[in-house]
């Protein structure tokens, strides 16, 4: 992964633009809290007998250890032991009587400090003014980016098939989720454009949501060249865009080209750019976490955006979770910080990569082994969603037939997501549905890909009503769109 | 003898809370469990070979013993390997789950609940949170949305006054006294009602209050509750500060005293425990009773309640963090126990209830004249009323000339209107209390801090 230091040139970037316009009303009066502004009074030899908090000698915890391994995947062996004392600093990392004490709604100290090091890293964000605050995963951030700027009876843009979680949190604060086509690369910039420039809804478009890599569950992966595209758009229309961004650092190497599995060094092939590091307005809600590449039950994450933004994220912290698990946050804070630091980290989201690729590689040419004439697929360059077109042929007209596949597959021993969850309708797309299902290839047992794909292809054969083909020696066509940009109604809702 | 079932409130619940169901995707795992020859490639989980932990755990005191007077090698040793053990393995801890947590986790608390409280209808249930500020957000958006009144005690948790606005949720203060929310006064505003929407839902702190350190009798609850069933409302229970109730206090204190701490057999009963319409959701959190930043705790409620926590859990923050889960439940399971548990809280009673009695004795020695309070049988907080000199009461600003006296003789305690939902208002401002926590300044400076207080207040009193 190319590492993009930073120079002098920071002091000289621009400030964000103010885009308080843009927020909703309740948010748009800043409003630190009055509480905490008291609790902020500083003043020498003050005693404090207002915060209502426990002492820490009430913590029944001496020390917090975990035991980790070497970052590299491939490598045995483990990296050591970290460890978090009662009432020393460890490292860059605070006391375990500082971790397990109430905090402000942005993060620990130690925590934000690296994942601003990281992030300044990766993308160079291109405003003077950015920020990062703690968050415990990415769905709680896209519900509390999007009442920052959307409330009820708004509209949003989003991707026409999304993650089912975002789409969730938009039913129950009663914002109409508004699709954009998307392609193999993902959201079309012309596509934005027209629909925004075309819209007459009652209420303005200010926001789009969008999983730019390795999208869930397209697994399409935008190109820079569609970023830049994508965020001219943004700018012309003054929307905000949430770049929910998990899969980010699982962007995998070239397929091979033999039989072989190719060993590419990871190092060496550049991550394509985010939106962040595009984003010279400060319009960018960036939401990253710790679920893919590290573990998803830790509930870390970080968001990243402009100064003031991030002021009202605190808020919604502190009226909801206050902040993630502090002994979490200190955990990681020590493995990144110091046991791994930034090198191991690299070296890990690097295996990470190789791995994934691995995966990968097996996948799709086992896919194109077994699914020729049964369904098509764009080969994903990022994260663990294959996106496969099914072809139901003559059944494809048959509303019941996607139904009885799925009972075929599962009673065949198969399982793979349909495309329902994920489909953000609209009059068009409805009339005339493509029909897919999303296969992830993180979790199995690469030695069950074959039986899986086996599985799947006599289940759409006998739907089809046809003979399963021979398919040893045939491949599923070139890859093509599997999404025909599906026409966009104006206003229209789901 | 049969316990009966929760009464159906369903009927009140919010159109965004009807919709609140399994996530398609979540329920695609039961096919996974039930046919273990299926090859499921439906979730988009990462392999637990790619998290980098082999094992992770901690060493903490024995139930019941101060950590800071415990010998290294008498601390214990809890920790969560890739194995299941008396736990599940990291595996299970660090990987996606439910809205119910870990289930060792989970059935930790359900069990330390039914132990404290054995509620009385049947269908009772549990399921995990981040703590009770969060968990009061999931509670209040079941049955409360966009121009709903919320019933509060009249002074409350500052968090919710500002968590309610850009809800849209209005909240309705009821009149306290000594011992919390006055039952008359619930009873008056439910019965005089005229808003548009009806209402809904109270919302209370009955153990040793925020901000007023109030704390109800079994025979208050019993009142308060018959109030709610009167006008079919919904009951938040938000409870962290439950064990900490102590001894009343005697003056002066003694050094030989904590012999009869209240453990869990003698607290004063919950609102939960009282339920028998199943119309109480109860607030747990282990951050006053463990530490604040593990971010865990549980509420308890009728199952179909509990089911759509889950579901909002599912959408926002999924559970608690694996690592906070793997520590409390390896813990509980493998070396404290429910026996253990509860020694640990006396032990935390003793240290709450040391803490006020120093500071009481103080109060009484250096304040005479100065301020009035109740003195709390529980938590962490006490309650000054300023006594104001008659011309000063309700002189516009007094309180903040008070509040600027208390900085500028270096001691911080927090103006009243803060917990006040209509604190905006300048009548409220000026209203004379403050609120003092014994909880964290070290004990060796509360009589520096109430000498300091003393004379911040003497110039207006």
């Amino acid at each position: 992964m190319s590492l993009n230091t930073s120079t002098a040139l920071a002091s000289k970037l621009p400030q964000a633009k103010d885009l308080s316009h843009l927020l909703v009303p309740t948010f748009r009066i800043h409003q630190k809290s009055p509480f905490k502004a008291v609790m902020g009074t500083p003043t020498h030899d003050m005693i404090n007998m207002a915060g209502g908090v426990p002492h820490p000698s009430t913590f029944p915890l001496e020390q917090v250890q975990a035991t980790v391994r070497a970052p590299s995947h491939a490598a045995l062996g483990l990296a050591g032991t970290l460890s978090l004392e009662r009432t020393q600093a460890s490292g860059s990392t605070e006391s375990l009587n500082e971790l397990l004490q109430y905090n402000d709604g942005r993060g620990m100290a130690s925590y934000c400090r690296f994942l601003r090091k990281f992030t300044e890293q990766t993308h160079a964000p291109p405003y003077a003014d950015w920020d990062v605050v703690a968050s415990c995963g990415n769905t709680d951030s896209i519900a509390k980016a999007v009442s920052l700027f959307c409330q009820q009876g708004d509209h949003i843009i989003v991707e026409q098939y999304s993650f089912p979680g975002a789409l969730s949190n938009l039913v129950f604060a009663k914002v109409k989720p508004v699709p954009v086509a998307m392609d193999s690369e993902g959201v079309d910039p012309v596509a934005l454009d027209s629909l925004c420039s075309s819209w007459t809804g009652a209420t303005p478009l200010r926001a789009i949501y969008m999983i730019p890599t390795g999208q869930n569950p397209t697994g399409a992966t935008m190109s820079l060249a569609r970023r830049k595209a994508l965020y001219a758009v943004a700018q012309k229309h003054d929307l905000v865009i949430i770049e929910d961004d998990p899969y980010y650092f699982l962007q995998l190497g070239p397929m091979p080209d033999t039989q072989e599995t190719a060993a590419t060094d990871m190092s060496k092939l550049p991550l394509v750019p985010s939106l962040l590091s595009l984003d010279t307005d400060g319009r960018v809600i960036r939401l990253d976490s710790f679920s893919k590449i590290l573990a998803p039950n830790l509930r870390c994450g970080w968001i990243t955006a402009p100064a003031y933004i991030q002021d009202r994220m605190q808020i919604l912290n502190e009226s909801t979770i206050l902040q993630p698990s502090g002994l979490t946050q200190g955990v990681i804070s020590r493995l990144l910080n110091d046991t791994w630091g930034i090198e191991g980290w690299n070296e890990h989201l690097n295996s990470l990569r190789a791995a994934y690729s691995a995966r990968r590689n097996l996948f799709v040419t086992l896919a194109h082994k077994h699914l020729a004439g049964l369904a098509t697929f764009t080969v994903p360059t990022a994260g663990m969603f294959l996106w496969m077109r099914v072809d139901l042929g003559d059944a494809a007209a048959d509303a019941t037939a996607m139904p009885r596949l799925l009972d075929a597959m599962k009673k065949g021993g198969v399982m793979m997501a349909p495309d329902m969850p994920f489909r953000v309708t609209n009059a068009a797309a409805a009339a005339a549905p493509e029909r897919f299902l999303r296969a992830a290839f993180a979790l199995a047992e690469t030695d069950m890909f074959e039986p899986a794909l086996e599985r799947l292809a006599r289940a759409i054969a006998s739907i089809r009503g046809s003979e399963l083909q021979d398919t040893q020696s045939g491949t599923c066509a070139e890859p093509i769109d599997t999404m025909a940009p599906a026409p966009i109604a104006v206003n229209s809702s789901t | 003898m049969a316990k009966p079932h929760s009464v159906d409130l369903s009927g009140l619940f919010t159109e965004a809370t009807r919709v609140r169901d399994n996530s398609p995707l979540k329920s695609l795992t039961k096919y996974m469990e039930a046919d273990s020859q299926l090859v499921s490639l439906g979730a988009g989980l990462p392999h637990p070979s790619t998290f980098p932990f082999a094992q992770i755990g901690a060493r903490v005191a024995p139930a019941g013993a101060s950590v800071a007077n415990t010998a290294p090698a008498d601390m214990l040793n809890v920790y969560v390997t890739t194995l299941p053990g008396a736990v599940e393995g990291l595996g299970k801890f660090l990987q996606y789950g439910n809205g119910r947590g870990v289930p060792s986790y989970a059935a930790f608390t359900h069990e330390h609940t039914q132990r404290v409280h054995d509620p009385k209808y049947s269908d009772w249930d549990t399921v995990v949170s981040l703590g009770n500020t969060d968990a009061f957000v999931k509670a209040l958006m079941l049955f409360c949305s966009s121009g709903d009144t919320l019933l509060v005690d009249e002074w409350t948790y500052p968090a919710i006054i500002g968590t309610v606005v850009p809800m849209n949720v209005q909240l309705a203060p009821i009149h306290m006294d000594g011992e919390g929310m006055v039952p008359e006064a619930l009873d008056d505003v439910c019965t005089s009602w005229t808003g548009e929407r009806k209402l809904r839902m109270v919302y209370t702190i009955p153990t040793a209050q925020n901000p007023t350190g109030a704390t109800m009798s079994i025979e208050r609850k019993r009142a308060i509750y018959a109030v709610a069933q009167k006008h079919n409302l919904v009951i938040i229970e938000d409870d962290p500060y439950y064990y900490l109730q102590f001894e009343p206090y005697v003056a002066p204190s003694g050094t030989e005293r904590y012999t009869n701490l209240p453990g869990i057999k003698n607290l004063v009963p919950s609102l939960l425990s009282l339920d028998t319409d199943g119309r109480v959701i109860r607030l747990d959190s282990f951050s006053k009773v463990l530490a604040p930043g593990l971010r865990c705790g549980w509420v308890t409620a009728p199952k179909y309640i509990t089911d759509k926590i889950q579901f909002h859990n599912e959408t926002s923050i999924q559970q608690p963090a694996g690592v906070s889960q793997a520590i409390v439940a390896s813990l509980m399971n493998d070396q404290w126990g429910h026996a253990g548990w509860e020694r640990h809280l006396v032990q935390i009673q003793r240290e709450y209830a040391m803490r006020r009695d120093v500071f009481v004795d103080l109060c009484l020695k250096h304040l005479n004249g100065l301020v009035e309070f109740t003195v709390p049988d529980a938590g962490m907080f006490l309650w000054f009323r300023v006594l104001l000199r008659p011309e000063l009461q309700s002189q516009t600003g007094v309180m903040q000339r008070v509040f600027d006296s208390m900085v500028a003789n270096h001691v911080l305690l927090v103006p009243g209107y803060m917990f006040s939902p209509k604190g905006a208002e300048q009548k409220v401002r000026d209203e004379p209390y403050i609120r003092a926590a014994f909880s964290f300044a070290a004990t060796t400076d509360f009589e520096v801090a109430i000498t300091r207080l003393a004379q911040a207040l003497a110039p207006f009193c």
